[in-house]
């Protein structure tokens, strides 16, 4: 019983979030969710430490979602961004500024 | 008045406390106090015997070396086989990036803590960088010895080299190179490395200036993992126990064990390089091959060195002992200053004279400062002089270790070159060679030359 609850449970909740994440939209232009994230000043120092090529591709997205929206297109099913594909890339980098920005207010406090 | 009876009564009183009482307690007293006097002189008699100076060598490679000075301020270094001879090719300034980024984010501390966790004890992080090896020191109260001998643990074995903070290090390494330029003496010395050496010691302390800005987390991390391996590290410590430093060899500076990628042996090759600048004063050396820091010719230079003077000795003085002085001023009556330029390596030396002349005199300086040189070889050499010298020697060598920062470099470099610590009276002893030999070694030496000023009168290797 208890071990069957949680993997219903987990199948459960994959299906909902891949729902939501399709219902969002933002994939059907071809962006992942950490194109899309609000740049507070956190994620502006993560952004800035992106390696080059990842963060020419964020740019690359970036341009073409404007594009579409300016033309109120958006891109053939087959292009758009799936859930199994979209690689949360910022993560690392913005838990690392947060947690030098919490250590600076610590010391702060002193 | 007391009735006569209470009086006698008391002097009996008072009599039988001195004469019964009171050697009684006087023997009670002495005892107790010999019994803690006998316990401090056991103690006394551990302090006087005990050895202030060790050295241990672990199953690593790692060289630990410890002096008790009883300061309450603590020094401790790690010195590593890693200067700028042990750069490859694709990856020149390595070093000098390395030792802007003793402060960057570890995999232990961030940059911040590392800065503000020094600053809060009082303590100070440093690093030196001489062409065969890299120091760390720190430095702090002895109370504050475990908080500060982590963050060096933390920045001589685990940095991480993030590329964002390297590329704010590229300004700093601007500024480096700009003050180095503006000072003749340090172009004057890299050009002699780059001209009389092939490969290793010819690498320069400074980045080059194509690879500002361009060196790479990657190249870092080779660096240091091919380099900082613990059988090319020493830890020093002044003023700390040599068990604690013990332990810290063991625990955590064994990361990298091995000896790391061996250097390239350095190829004295001999060549010359001019820097026209204009300047009216003209820098310029002329050196040969002298002898490795370890063999023992590396001495006889040293003396001979002082024979011919490094720099007055008495401030705003004459230095009218020094040879070179004397010859020069027969030379030529512009004002001049020249001095015996020594440096040795861990494989190979370099050995002459260092002189700075107006440019129109520069050709009779550098023929009256070489021809001195040949005039003590062929052996006109004055026994004063020769005492002078070695006295001289002696007490440079004796004052310099009176500073605990180079008392440190100096425990640190015999410890990482030789695994042991010399007594100075081993090394004045020492101190007893004859310089006309490698006088005669210089002259019949091949020659290498650098120069920089306004060259006109400054004459070519071949016209010497």
């Amino acid at each position: 019983m208890a071990s069957k609850a949680p993997v219903a449970g987990g199948r459960l909740l994959l299906g909902f979030r891949k729902w939501y994440y399709n219902a969002c939209g933002f994939n059907k232009l071809g962006l992942m969710r950490d194109d899309t994230i609000y740049e507070d000043h956190d994620v502006k120092e993560a952004i800035h430490r992106l390696p080059e090529r990842v963060y020419n591709d964020r740019m690359f997205r970036i341009k073409r979602a404007l594009d579409l929206s300016m033309k109120q297109q958006i891109l053939p099913k087959n292009q758009w961004t799936k859930f199994e594909e979209d690689v949360h890339y910022l993560d690392p980098y913005l838990k690392e500024v947060i947690r030098e920005r919490k250590e600076r207010e610590e010391w702060q406090k002193k | 008045m007391l009735p006569r009876s209470d009086t006698s009564a008391l002097r009996c009183l008072l009599f039988s406390f001195f004469f019964e009482v009171y050697p009684i307690l006087l023997k009670v007293c002495l005892n107790f106090l010999l019994r803690r006097l006998r316990s401090l002189s056991v103690q006394l008699a551990l302090i006087v015997t005990f050895h202030p100076f060790q050295v241990t060598k672990l199953s690593s490679g790692l060289v630990i070396a410890s002096l008790e000075n009883y300061s309450p301020a603590s020094r401790i270094g790690v010195l590593v086989r890693a200067g700028s001879r042990y750069e490859t090719m694709d990856s020149l300034g390595v070093t000098h990036l390395l030792r802007l980024a003793s402060g960057l984010t570890t995999k232990g501390a961030s940059a911040f803590r590392i800065c503000r966790g020094i600053e809060a004890v009082g303590g100070s992080l440093g690093v030196t960088t001489t062409r065969e090896t890299m120091l760390y020191t720190v430095d702090c109260l002895r109370d504050h010895i475990d908080t500060i001998m982590e963050y060096l643990i933390n920045v001589t074995t685990a940095p991480e080299f993030r590329p964002w903070e390297l590329s704010e290090l590229t300004p700093r390494v601007k500024v480096d190179n700009a003050i180095a330029s503006q000072s003749p003496q340090i172009d004057v010395l890299e050009n002699l490395h780059a001209a009389a050496y092939k490969n290793a010691l010819s690498n320069s302390l400074y980045c080059p200036d194509y690879m500002v800005g361009k060196i790479t987390t990657d190249q870092m991390h080779t660096f240091v993992q091919n380099n900082f391996t613990s059988g090319r590290m020493a830890l020093v410590g002044l003023g700390v126990d040599h068990a604690i430093l013990k332990q810290v060899g063991e625990q955590f500076l064994n990361i990298r064990s091995g000896t790391g990628t061996a250097g390239s042996k350095a190829v004295y090759h001999g060549g010359e390089l001019r820097n026209q600048t204009g300047d009216s004063l003209v820098h310029a050396v002329v050196v040969a091959e002298s002898a490795a820091a370890s063999s023992a010719e590396a001495t006889a230079f040293s003396v001979l060195q002082h024979v011919l003077g490094t720099g007055p000795r008495v401030k705003r003085g004459s230095g009218s002992t020094s040879k070179l002085e004397q010859a020069i001023s027969k030379a030529t009556v512009q004002p001049f200053d020249a001095s015996a330029f020594n440096s040795s390596y861990s494989d190979s030396g370099l050995f002459g004279v260092y002189t700075i002349s107006q440019a129109d005199a520069t050709g009779d300086v550098i023929k009256a400062a070489v021809g001195q040189v040949g005039d003590i070889a062929q052996g006109n050499l004055a026994a004063s002089d020769l005492s002078r010298a070695k006295t001289q020697l002696k007490a440079e060598y004796l004052m310099s270790i009176e500073n605990s920062e180079n008392l440190l470099e100096a425990i640190g470099t015999q410890a990482l070159t030789e695994g042991t610590y010399h007594s100075l009276e081993a090394i004045t002893q020492k101190i007893d060679a004859d310089p006309t030999a490698v006088a005669k070694k210089f002259m019949s030496g091949k020659k290498s030359m650098a120069a920089s000023g306004h060259l006109v009168t400054t004459p070519f290797l071949d016209e010497i």
